[in-house]
C-alpha cells in the first residue's frame, strides 16, 4: 500500500529537470528572430512595444521591396534577421512601456533616447530618426531633459541628411527647452551649449545655401546669427568654421575689408586649435582677398606661409595647390622663371598625391611657363642669322633640360 | 404544429428491403446501427430520435438537400461528374465550418458538434487522413469540446492538430494562428496560465502578420490575453490591453455604421447573414465583459466606459435592437460628459438621435430627458 502511494507521488512529480528545454528555449531555437522577439514582448504584456516594432519591421520590408536592385538600401541585411538589434529594441521599448504605465514620462523618453543613440550607424539612420522623434515629440515628457537631448540629436541628423532648415527648427526648439531646463549633458557640460553649437552649424549651412541662391541679405543675417550662436556655444572649432563661412560670403560680395577681418580672427582661432587644414584654407582665402584688393606682395607672403605650413605638416595636395597659385601670380607679375620654380614644386607635390587631374594641371602649367622662359632666352639667337647663334642653338638642343632653368637640379 | 415540424425534421423507420443487401446503415452521429432515416433526403440514418434531433438542429437542416446528390450512388464515373462531386463536397465543408463557427460564437457548444463532425468526415473524404486541410475541423471540434468541458478530448484533438502542423511546416500563418488560439484557450481552461499566454502571444503575432496590426482578429487575441492577465492579477496590463481592444472595435464599428447608413440610403432593409449575427453575439459578449470589468475598477476610466458603451450602442443599433442601443447610448453619453477633453459626445448624441428617429412615440420623451 505504501509502495503504491510512493509510486503515485513519484508519478505526479512535476518535471523540472534543467536539462529539459523550456518553452522559451524551444521557441528561440525553432522560430525566426522576429517571431521570437514579438512573442516575448506580447507574452510580457507589452503590446504597445510589439505594435511599434511590428510596424517598424513592416516599413523596413516595404522600403526594401521598393528599393531598386543593387541600391544601398539592400546592402544591409533586413532588420528582422538581426537578432541583436531586435533584442535591443525589445528591451528598451518594453522598459519604456512599463514606465509609461507607471506614469514615469521622463523614463519613457530616456529609453527612447537610448534606442536612438544605439542606432547611430549610417545604415540605421531611419531607426534613429524614428526613436528620436518618438522621444522628442511626446505629448507627455516632451519637454524633459532626454527629450531635449533627442531634439538636438535630431537637429544633427537633419543637418547631416541635407535638411538644414528642419535642423535649425529642431535646434531652436532644443535651445529653448535647454535654457528653460538648465540641464547638463552626459559630459557634464550645459545642454544649452550643445544647442547653441548645433544651431550655429545649421545656420551657417543655411546661410551658405541662401548665398548660393544669391539671396545675400538672408545669407548674411543667418551667418551673423550663426557666429553669434557659435560664440555662445563656447566651441572655438565651430566658431572658426562659421566665421570662415561668413568671411567667404563677404568676400564674394566684394567686401574684402570685412572679409579679411573675419579671416584674421579665424587665423587666431585655427592656430590656437592647430587645425592645419583650416589654417591653409584660411591663408588661401585671405590671399585671395588681398590679391583682389591689389595687395599682391602681402598675398604672396601669406601664400608662402601657407606653403610652409603645408610642408611642415605634410599636406601634399594642398602644397601643390598653393604652389600652383603662387606660380600663377608670378606669371602675371612677369616673372616666369620664378613661376617655373613654384610650378615645379607644385608638380613634385602633385606627383606624390596620386591625384591625376592635379598632376596634369601642374604639368601643363610648368610646360607652358618653361616655354615662355626659353622663348625669352633664345629669341635673340633665333632672329640673328649668324652661324654662332645657330651653333649655340644646336648645342643647347643637344643638352637642353630642366637644369637650364634650375641649376641646382644638375648633379 | 407546422413550426414543430420545421425544427425537428421528419423521420421514418428504415425499410431494410428498400436497400441492397449486406449494406448496413449507421447512425450519422455515433456510427452505431441505425433504425431511422431522414425522409427528406433519404440518405441519412440515425440510431434513435435523439441523435436525429441533435443532427437536425446542429447541421442537417442546412445540408439535407445537398446530401441527396452526394450520397446517391452513381454508376458512371466520368471526369466531369467527379469534379462536380468534389466541388459539392467543398461547398458542404464550407457550410459546415461556418455553421459550427457561428454556433461556437453564440456559445452553443453542444449544437456545434454535429456540424464539426460532418466537416471532419467530409474533409477526410476529400483530402484524406492526416492532411493540413483537416486542421480547421480538429480545431472546431476542440473548441466545442472545450465549451462542454471535455478537456481530455480537447487535449487529444489539439495534440493531433499540433502533429499535423508540425508535419506540414508550409502551412501558413492562418492555420498556425488558429492552432495557437485553441491551444491558448485549452491551457487557460486547464489553468496553465503561462503557457496560455505564450500561445495567445503567438496567436496575436500570426493574426497581425495575416490581417494587420489593428485587425478584429488580432484584437480577439488581445482580449483573450487580457483575461489571462486578469487571472494573474496583473490588472494594469489587462486594462491597457482592454483599452487597445476597445479602440480597435470602436473604430471598426464606426466604419461599419458608416457603411450601413450608406447602404440603407439605397436599400430600406439590409440583409443580415447568419454568420454576421453570430459574430454580433460574440462581440456583444466581449464588449460587455470589458465594460463590466471597467465598471468594477476602483478608479474608473470614463473614457474607456464611454468608448465601450458607444461601441455596444452601435452594435445593437446595427443589430436592430433599438432599446438596447438606447440604453448603452445613454451610458456612453453620461460617461463621455464626465471627461473634459473627449470628442465622443457628439457622435454619441448623433447615434441617439438616429435611434430615436427610428423609435416612434417613446423616442421624443427620452430625447427631452437627454437635453435636460
Amino acid at each position: 500500500m505504501k509502495q503504491k502511494e510512493s509510486a503515485e507521488s513519484f508519478r505526479n512529480e512535476p518535471v523540472s529537470d534543467p536539462s529539459i528545454l523550456s518553452r522559451k528555449e524551444i521557441a528561440l531555437y525553432r522560430n525566426c528572430p522576429k517571431q521570437y522577439v514579438c512573442v516575448e514582448m506580447l507574452q510580457d504584456g507589452y503590446h504597445g512595444a510589439f505594435s511599434e516594432l511590428f510596424s517598424l519591421l513592416r516599413s523596413d520590408q516595404d522600403q526594401r521591396t521598393q528599393a531598386l536592385p543593387g541600391s544601398a538600401r539592400l546592402q544591409a541585411p533586413p532588420l528582422e534577421d538581426q537578432r541583436d538589434k531586435l533584442e535591443t529594441i525589445r528591451l528598451h521599448l518594453s522598459l519604456a512601456e512599463k514606465a509609461e504605465r507607471e506614469g514615469a514620462w521622463t523614463a519613457v523618453c530616456e529609453e527612447r533616447l537610448r534606442l536612438g543613440r544605439y542606432f547611430s550607424s549610417h545604415q540605421d539612420f531611419r531607426l534613429s530618426f524614428h526613436f528620436y522623434h518618438s522621444c522628442a515629440d511626446r505629448e507627455r515628457g516632451g519637454r524633459s531633459r532626454p527629450a531635449t537631448e533627442a531634439r538636438l540629436h535630431l537637429a544633427e541628423l537633419y543637418r547631416q541628411h541635407g535638411d538644414p532648415e528642419e535642423a535649425r527648427q529642431q535646434a531652436e526648439m532644443g535651445l529653448k527647452q535647454a535654457e528653460q531646463g538648465g540641464w547638463l549633458d552626459s559630459d557634464g557640460r550645459p545642454l544649452r551649449l550643445w544647442a547653441c553649437r548645433e544651431l550655429a552649424k545649421s545656420c551657417s549651412l543655411l546661410g551658405e545655401a541662401f548665398h548660393a541662391e544669391k539671396d545675400f541679405d538672408t545669407a548674411k543675417k543667418l551667418l551673423q546669427y550663426g557666429s553669434k550662436m557659435a560664440l555662445e556655444g563656447e566651441d572655438r572649432c565651430v566658431e572658426g568654421e562659421v566665421l570662415f563661412k561668413q568671411g567667404l560670403s563677404l568676400q564674394s560680395l566684394g567686401d574684402h575689408g570685412a572679409a579679411r577681418q573675419a579671416f584674421s580672427t579665424c587665423l587666431q582661432i585655427f592656430s590656437e586649435l592647430q587645425d592645419v587644414n583650416a589654417l591653409v584654407r584660411n591663408y588661401k582665402a585671405m590671399a585671395k582677398s588681398l590679391e583682389s584688393e591689389g595687395n599682391v606682395q602681402e598675398a604672396l607672403w601669406l601664400l608662402e606661409e601657407a606653403a610652409n605650413t603645408c610642408r611642415s605638416s605634410g599636406l601634399r595636395g594642398e602644397l601643390a595647390d598653393v604652389c600652383l597659385h603662387l606660380g600663377n601670380i608670378y606669371c602675371h607679375l612677369g616673372q616666369p622663371k620664378r613661376a617655373c620654380e613654384y610650378f615645379l614644386q607644385g608638380y613634385k607635390a602633385a606627383c606624390s598625391t596620386g591625384d591625376v587631374t592635379l598632376l596634369q594641371k601642374a604639368q601643363v602649367k610648368l610646360g607652358v611657363t618653361c616655354a615662355h622662359v626659353y622663348v625669352g632666352q633664345y629669341s635673340g639667337d633665333m632672329q640673328a642669322a649668324s652661324s654662332t647663334s645657330v651653333k649655340r642653338l644646336v648645342s643647347w638642343k643637344e643638352t637642353r633640360g630642366l637644369q637650364d632653368l634650375f641649376p641646382d637640379l644638375a648633379e | 404544429m407546422e413550426s414543430e415540424l420545421q425544427t425537428s425534421g421528419v423521420t421514418s423507420n428504415i425499410m431494410p428491403l428498400a436497400f441492397p443487401r449486406g449494406k448496413e446503415k449507421f447512425c450519422e452521429l455515433c456510427k452505431r446501427e441505425a433504425y431511422l432515416q431522414c425522409t427528406r433526403c433519404r440518405v441519412t440514418f440515425y440510431c434513435n430520435a435523439e441523435h436525429q434531433q441533435a443532427d437536425w438542429v446542429g447541421i442537417h437542416e442546412r445540408i439535407c438537400h445537398l446530401l441527396v446528390r452526394m450520397r446517391t450512388p452513381t454508376e458512371l464515373i466520368d471526369h466531369a461528374a467527379r469534379r462536380d462531386d468534389q466541388l459539392r463536397k467543398a461547398e458542404l465543408i464550407e457550410i459546415c465550418r461556418l455553421v459550427a463557427q457561428s454556433k461556437l460564437s453564440e456559445g452553443k457548444y453542444e449544437e456545434a458538434l454535429p456540424a464539426a463532425h460532418c466537416c471532419l468526415h467530409t474533409s477526410i473524404d476529400v483530402h484524406g487522413p492526416n492532411t493540413v486541410q483537416l486542421l480547421p475541423s480538429y480545431l472546431l471540434l476542440a473548441e466545442a469540446n472545450m465549451g462542454l468541458d471535455n478537456l481530455a478530448v480537447v487535449a487529444e484533438l489539439l495534440c493531433q492538430a499540433k502533429w499535423v502542423v508540425l508535419k506540414h511546416p508550409e502551412s501558413g500563418p492562418l492555420i498556425q494562428q488558429q492552432l495557437h488560439r485553441s491551444l491558448g484557450r485549452f491551457h487557460a481552461a486547464v489553468g496553465n496560465l503561462e503557457a496560455a499566454l505564450h500561445h495567445f502571444a503567438n496567436d496575436v503575432y500570426f493574426s497581425s502578420e495575416e490581417y494587420g496590426l489593428d485587425s478584429i482578429n488580432a484584437s480577439k487575441g488581445y482580449f483573450l490575453m487580457a483575461e489571462v492577465f486578469v487571472r494573474q492579477g496583473k490588472i494594469p496590463v489587462a486594462r491597457s490591453l482592454y483599452s487597445k481592444v476597445a479602440h480597435t472595435w470602436h473604430k471598426h464599428l464606426i466604419s461599419l455604421l458608416h457603411h450601413q447608413t450608406e447602404i440603407s440610403h439605397k436599400r430600406a432593409v439590409s440583409s443580415q447573414s447568419f454568420y454576421e449575427q453570430s459574430q454580433r453575439v460574440e462581440m456583444d459578449e466581449m464588449l460587455r465583459a470589458m465594460l463590466e470589468f471597467e465598471q468594477k475598477q476602483f478608479r474608473r476610466d470614463a473614457a474607456q466606459i464611454a468608448l465601450l458603451a458607444h461601441s455596444l450602442a452601435m452594435l445593437w443599433f446595427l443589430g436592430g435592437d433599438l432599446q438596447k442601443a438606447l440604453g448603452f447610448g445613454t451610458t456612453a453619453l453620461q460617461a463621455s460628459q464626465q471627461i473634459t477633453k473627449h470628442d465622443l459626445t457628439e457622435p454619441v448624441q448623433r447615434l441617439l438621435q438616429q435611434v430615436q428617429s427610428l423609435q416612434p412615440g417613446s423616442g421624443s420623451r427620452t430625447a427631452e430627458k437627454q437635453r435636460h
